[in-house]
């Protein structure tokens, strides 16, 4: 058996851009080589501009986002407000971290703008909470390491909304074409201070 | 420590019995040191606070060092408040190694620890089994042995901070260029009796991305999609009052957070 | 829904006329492989532990409710010390909106709604038929056709009589079992 974070396969990626982000994921679910579902997200909102994306073995994706949809309910209910993508990120690493010696397979990936300060805000996790910061992109699933190559050769700064979405599809498209484990279509989420789009793109079902 | 949950680790445990591997967490490739003179004490890459005049530098598993470094660091700090007097270095070391036996070696933390207190200057590493040592100078994480030989040929007792500012950047590249898994900046953190911290992040960038030649921007249109749903304000105002709060950053400031630059 | 009527141990067959289905409520019903011994005890129990809550709560669950109950289930006794390996497929009509869902469920407890599913050896004999033939709109009649074709090629292709299938369909009424020709021979190509 294999690793359990490349099992049910995926991918998922997170992008910044002017005054926006966007964060994206495959819809595949599989058991090792077979697809058992075409119409699995990945991606999950937390809050009206605040998303998570979640890649690894699909049975913690399951639990992990309803775990977070426990936690951030209760959260909203106790303060009455919603949840900021710097207050999700640390409750993510929390507790991931709790279980630091019997962790969920899964490497998070949170993508929001903060509707205070209205900057764009990404950042990844790996399984045991370690938050990894980043101005530019994060990565993530059985496709990362194509999803490196491609974000870092078409990525660049203050791409508009309109050109954030044809980065980061394509740069994803391209990834998960390459990755046996991901793709057979995918969803983006262009998320702009006060508009969120989601978009469900043309994938390659093979 | 409030606890680990090890709900998971049966499963993880049966699992890895069927012959599945154990996940990899983020290990730092890292190279961390720390040296004292005269008046105080310099500390450089991946730091975290612990007290205004105590700061660690981490190695090893990423999740770890920022994880143990900051129950030490709230600790310390309750510590401080009911006695009433400011933390001191030694404190710091013995809490941490403390915690770190405990869990032996479990949590991969490896750390310097640095700091001017009452007593002086203090400068210690805390391996993940437990074990410290009392150096004038230190150096940790896969970097180390290149660090320390620099420290080696160059380290002489009588240091100025300047010196020893260039002494640790120096020991700091050293382990950048010859450890393949350290890599980027110098961050130095000084710290000196009776003067504020000087945390200087980026001290020194030695290796800056260059410009891309090219842009590889798509036209518009270029990807297809099947449908699309929007959702904007206007159409939450519909079922919720939504009133727009100024914009002040300050608003924001327990919010703030540490972001690479 | 379709099941296979064999239970085996090892290379025996020891029942011929088994039903490895169990209805969770009017309108859900629940087919289950895997590991002899978990995958009853395990389907009773959430059988049992639905029932208790609509007497409870005076309300029908309707099929989602159900699987994510059943997923939870099945992802806590997933962290105990000795997990039940049971692989699950959930089907039933909404209640309220009358509509039909599937979900498929594997011994991990992942969990995806899916237009049509199938778990193990049948999964790489009948998705791909189930690819070709399958559509949004497909009809009953249509439906047992297909089943027939997979039924068919596990015939075909598969070294072990499975000794039939046990078919189910659900509707807004109810569940049923349906008669189903497993009588006829099949030759390999």
């Amino acid at each position: 058996m294999g690793s359990p974070f490349d099992i049910n396969g995926g991918a998922c990626v997170a992008m910044v851009g002017k005054d926006c982000v966007a964060i994206a994921c495959d819809l595949r679910l599989g058991m090792q080589a077979l697809t058992i579902s075409n119409n699995f997200p990945k991606i999950f909102n937390f809050a009206p501009s605040t998303y998570l994306g979640l890649t690894g073995l699909a049975t913690d994706v399951n639990t992990v986002s309803d775990l977070f949809r426990y936690k951030v309910n209760m959260y909203r209910l106790r303060e009455e407000r919603h949840i900021s993508p710097q207050t999700l990120a640390n409750l993510v690493s929390s507790s991931l971290y709790e279980k630091r010696f019997g962790p969920f397979f899964v490497s998070p990936v949170l993508a929001g703008i903060n509707q205070t300060t209205g900057k764009p805000f990404i950042c990844g996790f790996d399984s045991i909470g370690c938050i990894d910061f980043a101005k530019d992109f994060i990565v993530s699933g059985t496709a990362s390491d194509q999803l490196f190559g491609t974000c870092e050769g078409l990525w660049e700064p203050d791409l508009g909304a309109e050109d954030l979405f044809e980065t980061i599809s394509q740069a994803l498209l391209s990834a998960v074409d390459r990755d046996a484990l991901s793709g057979w279509g995918a969803q983006v989420y262009i998320i702009e201070k006060d508009k969120v789009t989601q978009r469900l793109l043309k994938g390659r079902q093979d | 420590m409030p606890g680990f949950d090890f709900s998971n680790y049966n499963r993880n445990a049966a699992l890895h019995a069927r012959g599945v591997p154990l996940p990899k967490a983020t290990s730092t490739g890292t190279t961390i040191v720390g040296c004292i003179y005269d008046n105080g004490v310099v500390n450089c890459e991946k730091l975290h606070y612990i007290a205004p005049k105590i700061w660690c530098a981490g190695a090893g598993t990423a999740a770890d060092t920022e994880f143990t470094t900051a129950l030490i660091s709230s600790n310390v700090e309750l510590h401080s408040l009911s006695t009433g007097r400011d933390p001191r270095v030694i404190t710091c070391m013995t809490m941490l190694k403390q915690h770190l036996f405990r869990y032996q070696g479990h949590i991969g933390a490896y750390l310097v620890v640095a700091g001017v207190d009452p007593t002086g200057v203090g400068l210690y590493t805390v391996h993940a089994h437990g074990s410290t040592d009392k150096l004038p100078y230190v150096t940790m994480g896969s970097g180390s042995l290149a660090a320390m030989s620099v420290f080696e040929s160059m380290w002489q007792p009588d240091l100025n901070k300047e010196g020893a500012i260039a002494l640790c950047a120096e020991a700091i590249k050293a382990g950048i260029f010859n450890d393949l898994g350290s890599g980027s900046n110098v961050d130095v953190c000084v710290i000196e009796k009776d003067k504020p911290t000087q945390l200087l992040r980026n001290y020194e960038k030695p290796n800056e991305r260059g410009q891309k030649e090219r842009n590889y921007r798509f036209p518009r249109g270029t990807t297809a999609w099947l449908n699309q749903k929007v959702i904007s304000k206007e159409d939450m105002k519909k079922y919720v009052t939504i009133e727009t709060l100024s914009g002040d950053d300050n608003l924001a400031a327990g919010e703030k957070m540490e972001v690479d630059v | 829904m379709a099941a296979s009527k064999a239970i085996m141990r090892g290379p025996t067959i020891i029942k011929a006329e088994d039903d490895k289905t169990r209805q969770l409520n009017k309108n859900t019903l629940m087919a289950f492989s895997g590991e002899a011994g978990d995958t009853v005890q395990f389907a009773e129990f959430v059988q049992a532990n639905v029932q208790l809550y609509s007497m409870r709560n005076d309300t029908e669950l309707n099929p989602a409710a159900v699987a994510n109950f059943v997923r939870g289930e099945l992802a806590r006794s997933l962290r105990s010390r000795s997990p039940y390996t049971v692989n699950l497929l959930l089907g039933g009509i909404d209640p309220t909106t009358q509509t039909p869902h599937l979900y498929w469920i594997d011994y991990l407890a992942s969990l995806a709604s899916v237009p049509y599913a199938a778990h193990g050896y049948a999964q790489y004999y009948c998705l791909s038929l189930l690819d070709k033939h399958h559509n949004p709109n497909i009809d009953l009649e249509q439906g047992m056709k297909l089943l027939g074709m997979c039924t068919d090629e596990l015939k075909r292709r598969l070294p072990i009589d499975y000794k039939g299938v046990l078919v189910k369909i659900i509707t807004k009424d109810g569940v049923k079992e349906v008669d189903f020709d497993n009588d006829k021979i099949v030759r390999s190509a």
